[in-house]
């Protein structure tokens, strides 16, 4: 009996929400081509760039008192104070706010109330057991 | 450097609002409070033609090829730009970074989930043993054992039992009966 191969190692490792593509098996890692090459040359220039922008300030003999990083500010900012203005009515954007919005306030108000009446119910058919009332149980 | 930035969050958010409120006396909607930086350094909205992609690129200090902001649905990322899902895990250990804990350089464009992705929290590097059969055992193990759990709920298996015998007459002083009177006589058993 001949069984089915086993699943090859670029399935089974393949990327998913959790976990990313090991390096080994990313055809990238493996590209030399001139156009990769001119691509990490200037990726290398702009880090080189940055990195000594930030040592100057660094090792600077009256340093500034706080070194400002713009990507942090940038990013702060973008998750902050530029969400509302880029922000707009789609269908789906429309939906997620009621699913969102809504949803638990509805489904709380529906819970608490069955929950409410089944006990009222109980009280008026006289199962439940009502001690009196103590704030020390 | 991150506290002073990050301590400017909620006070300017809170100032814009106000300052909203009081329109006609206030500074033009959308000034910052404590920042050198101009407007044109701070995100905006999402970009529409070639120059404006550039621009953007630029200012986030990444090549124009690599550039590629989140699609424009409406739900609030303007123009950032959307970088691959991957942890400060997977970034390389031996590298001297500017930032060592958090593996990250000075001026490189974050991550929108930037604090999702920190060591301390969620690692998205490769498993040693494949993502998918991981789930598929543990997935595969919770399921057997809650459903035999739930059919012993359901269908109990165990030797005959019957009530518990207490002696002494069903523990009849120790219950509290009196020990003048003679109790009622108890027998378990049949000759």
């Amino acid at each position: 009996m001949a069984w089915a191969p086993p699943p090859s190692a670029a399935k089974l490792y393949r990327p998913n929400r959790f976990v990313s593509l090991p390096a080994e098996l990313d055809p990238a890692t493996y590209d030399t081509s001139p156009e990769k090459l001119r691509a990490e040359t200037e990726r290398l220039a702009i880090r080189s760039r940055l990195k000594r922008q930030y040592l100057l300030q660094l090792n600077d003999p009256s340093p500034p008192a706080v070194i400002e990083n713009p990507a942090l500010i940038r990013w702060v900012h973008a998750k902050s104070q530029n969400v509302y203005p880029t922000f707009r009515l789609t269908p789906r954007t429309s939906f997620l706010g009621a699913v969102y919005g809504l949803g638990p306030l509805l489904f709380w108000i529906f819970v608490l109330k069955a929950d409410r009446d089944r006990k009222e119910k109980r009280i008026q058919e006289g199962k439940l057991k009502r001690s009196p009332f103590s704030v020390f149980f | 450097m991150a506290a002073g930035a990050l301590r400017g969050v909620l006070w300017p958010r809170a100032a814009a609002g106000l300052r909203a409120a009081r329109a006609a006396l206030a500074a033009p909607a959308g000034a910052r409070a404590a920042s050198e930086m101009s407007q044109d350094m701070m995100p905006g909205p999402y970009p529409r033609t070639p120059e404006e992609r550039a621009a953007a690129a630029k200012k986030y200090n990444m090549r124009v090829e690599d550039y590629q902001p989140y699609p424009d649905d409406g739900l609030g990322y303007g123009d950032y730009p959307m970088l691959p899902n991957k942890s400060q895990y997977e970034r390389d250990p031996w590298y001297q970074w500017d930032q060592p804990d958090m593996r990250h350089n000075w001026g490189e464009p974050m991550h929108w989930d930037f604090d999702m992705y920190i060591r301390n929290r969620v690692d998205t590097s490769p498993t040693v043993v494949p993502w998918h059969t991981m789930s598929k055992h543990f997935l595969l193990f919770l399921s057997i054992m809650l459903i035999m759990f739930g059919l012993g709920e359901i269908y109990p298996s165990y030797r005959p039992v019957g009530p518990k015998q207490y002696p002494f007459n069903d523990l009849y002083l120790e219950k509290g009966g009196d020990p003048n009177k003679k109790p009622p006589t108890v027998i378990h058993y049949e000759i």
